[in-house]
C-alpha cells in the first residue's frame, strides 16, 4: 500500500447556489486497522474558508497548523481575511516549496469569495491547482467519489439539497472503500450561516 | 501373487528443468485433478508472480468453535482487492455436504474450487464405503491435496467443521500444508479482533442462542476494527442432524443495535429572537 493509503481518507466539496458544502469521512487507521472514528479532516481557516486535507494524517495536521499560522500573519498585516483564490495560491506555493520531499496530502479548498461567490479547488501533493465549477474530490475513495458526484450533482442546488447530495455521494463512495468511512462530517456554508452535521454511516 | 499398486507413490510434480512444461500427468489419473501447467519460458517466475498476485488476499474474518451442543461457524462477507471493496455479499461459508461446512479465507477461486472438489471426494467415499466420511478424514483429504500444491501460490486458510460418529469435529487446514485439530479457531486479517471477543466470552456449556450471539458479536467487532472485513455476519450451527443457518445480519445495522446513538448535548444553538412586545 502506498503512503497515501496509510491512514485512509475521503474528502469532497461541492458548489451550490450561493453556498458550498465540504465533507469528509471520520476514520483514522493504520493500514487495515481502525484506530479512531472521530478524526477531523476539514479545518476552518476563517468563517468563509475551509480546507479539507486527505492523505497522510500527520502531514494533514502539520500542514493545517502552518496554514493557520500564515493566515493569522496575513490577517495582522492586511487587517482582513484572505480571499479563497489567494489562499489557494498560498497552499500551492507552500506545497511546491517541498517539491523534493513533499507533504503527502491532497488539499481540497472551499470558500465564499467576493460577492459571496462559492469557490472550490483541489491540488495534488506538490501544489498543482485544479479549479472546478461543480465538485472536487480527494482521498483513497476518490475514484468512487468521482463516479458518485458525477451522477448525483446538479448545478444551483440550495443548501438543504446540497447537504443531501453531498452526504449521499460520500456515503455511497466510502462504502466501496476499505480504508475510509466509519461515519461522515459535512459542513454547509452560506453567506449567513454555517451548518455542521455528523453523518451516520456503516461502521465496517 | 498380485503386485501391490504403487501408483500413489509416483510423483507427478516438478518437471526437470528444460522439459516441456505442458501436460504434466495423465488425464485419466483419478487421484489428482488434471491441471494443465502453462507453456511458458520461465515457470519459476510465473509461480512467483502468481503468489504475489494472491498474497495479500486474506482480507476476511472467519471463526469456528466447538461447544457442548455442536460447532458454531461464522464469517463476514466482504471481498477486497487492496483498498477497493469488490463485494459485500460473498458467501464465505461453503456447504460441503449437509453435515459439514468449510470456511473460506484467502483466494476466493482457490477456496471455492477445492471445497467443491472435497465435496465430490466425500460423496465418492460415502458411495464406496456405505458410510459418511468423518471430519478427520475429510480434512486429511483436503490437507494432502493442498500439501502437494505447496509453494505453487494457492492461498487457502480454511476450517472444516462437522458432526460425525465421534461427535463434533473442527480442523484448521491451510495452503502451507498445516492441519490442526482444535476447539476454537479464527482465520483472516480480522481474526485477532475476533479472538479478543471469542476468548473472553467462550464457555463450553452454552445454549445454541448464546453461542450464536457470541460468534456474531466477535465477527461484528472484527468488522469494526478491520478494514478488510465487513458486509454481513453469517452464523451457522452444526449439530447431530446437520447444519442450520442461525442468523445473517448486516453489520451496518448491527453496530447501531449494539451501540445506539446517544444524543449529545447541544453546545451552541441558534434560537429565534423572542418577538418584542411593544
Amino acid at each position: 500500500m502506498s503512503i497515501f493509503e496509510y491512514n485512509g481518507s475521503a474528502v469532497v466539496a461541492m458548489v451550490g447556489k450561493n453556498c458550498f458544502a465540504i465533507a469528509s469521512d471520520r476514520r483514522l487507521g493504520v493500514q487495515l486497522q481502525t484506530i479512531g472514528t472521530d478524526f477531523q479532516r476539514v479545518f476552518k481557516i476563517h468563517d468563509k474558508l475551509y480546507i479539507g486535507l486527505s492523505g497522510l494524517a500527520t502531514d494533514a495536521q502539520t500542514l493545517y497548523q502552518r496554514l493557520v499560522f500564515r493566515h493569522k500573519l496575513y490577517q495582522l498585516r492586511e487587517e482582513r481575511d484572505m480571499k479563497p483564490e489567494t489562499f489557494a495560491s498560498l497552499v500551492s506555493a507552500l506545497l511546491y516549496e517541498k517539491r523534493f520531499g513533499p507533504y503527502f496530502c491532497q488539499p481540497v479548498i472551499a470558500g465564499l469569495g467576493e460577492n459571496d461567490e462559492p469557490f472550490i479547488c483541489t491540488m495534488d501533493c506538490i501544489g498543482a491547482k485544479e479549479l472546478a465549477k461543480d465538485f472536487v474530490v480527494s482521498g483513497t475513495a476518490s475514484e468512487s467519489l468521482y463516479g458518485a458526484c458525477e451522477s448525483m450533482y446538479k448545478p444551483d442546488m440550495g443548501p438543504e439539497e446540497l447537504f443531501e447530495t453531498i452526504s449521499q455521494a460520500l456515503r455511497a463512495s466510502v462504502d466501496r472503500d476499505c480504508l475510509s468511512g466509519w461515519g461522515g462530517y459535512v459542513l454547509v456554508v452560506t453567506p449567513t450561516e454555517v451548518r455542521e452535521s455528523v453523518i451516520k454511516g456503516r461502521m465496517d | 501373487m498380485m503386485k501391490p499398486d504403487m501408483s500413489a507413490l509416483e510423483t507427478h510434480f516438478g518437471a526437470p528443468a528444460g522439459e516441456d512444461c505442458g501436460l504434466l500427468f495423465d488425464v485419466d489419473d483419478s487421484s489428482m485433478p488434471a491441471m494443465e501447467f502453462p507453456n511458458c519460458p520461465n515457470f519459476d517466475r510465473f509461480q512467483a508472480k502468481t503468489k504475489d498476485m494472491v498474497k495479500n488476499k486474506r482480507g476476511t474474518t472467519t471463526l469456528a468453535f466447538i461447544f457442548d451442543r455442536g460447532v458454531i461457524v461464522a464469517a463476514d462477507s466482504r471481498a477486497s482487492m487492496g483498498g477497493y471493496i469488490s463485494s459485500q455479499t460473498v458467501r464465505k461459508i461453503i456447504e460441503i455436504n449437509p453435515y459439514m461446512l468449510g470456511t473460506m479465507a484467502g483466494g476466493a477461486a482457490d477456496c471455492q474450487f477445492w471445497h467443491r472438489n472435497l465435496g465430490t471426494k466425500c460423496r465418492l467415499h460415502e458411495l464406496a464405503n456405505k458410510r459418511r466420511i468423518s471430519v478427520t478424514g475429510a480434512s486429511k483429504l483436503l490437507a494432502n491435496i493442498l500439501y502437494s500444491y505447496r509453494g505453487m501460490g494457492l492461498s487457502i486458510g480454511t476450517m472444516i467443521a462437522g458432526w460425525d460418529e465421534k461427535g463434533p469435529g473442527l480442523y484448521y487446514v491451510d495452503s502451507e500444508g498445516a492441519r490442526l485439530k482444535g476447539n476454537r479457531f479464527s482465520v483472516g486479517s480480522g481474526s485477532l479482533y475476533a479472538y479478543g471477543i471469542l476468548d473472553e466470552g467462550y464457555r463450553f456449556k452454552m445454549s445454541i442462542e448464546e453461542a450464536g450471539e457470541l460468534a456474531r458479536r466477535a465477527i461484528y467487532h472484527a468488522t469494526f476494527r478491520d478494514g478488510a472485513s465487513g458486509g454481513c455476519v453469517s452464523v451457522y450451527h452444526v449439530g447431530p442432524d446437520g447444519w442450520t443457518k442461525l442468523s445473517g445480519d448486516d453489520v451496518g445495522e448491527l453496530h447501531f443495535q449494539y451501540y445506539p446513538v446517544q444524543k449529545t448535548p447541544v453546545e451552541q444553538e441558534m434560537v429565534d429572537a423572542s418577538p418584542s412586545t411593544a
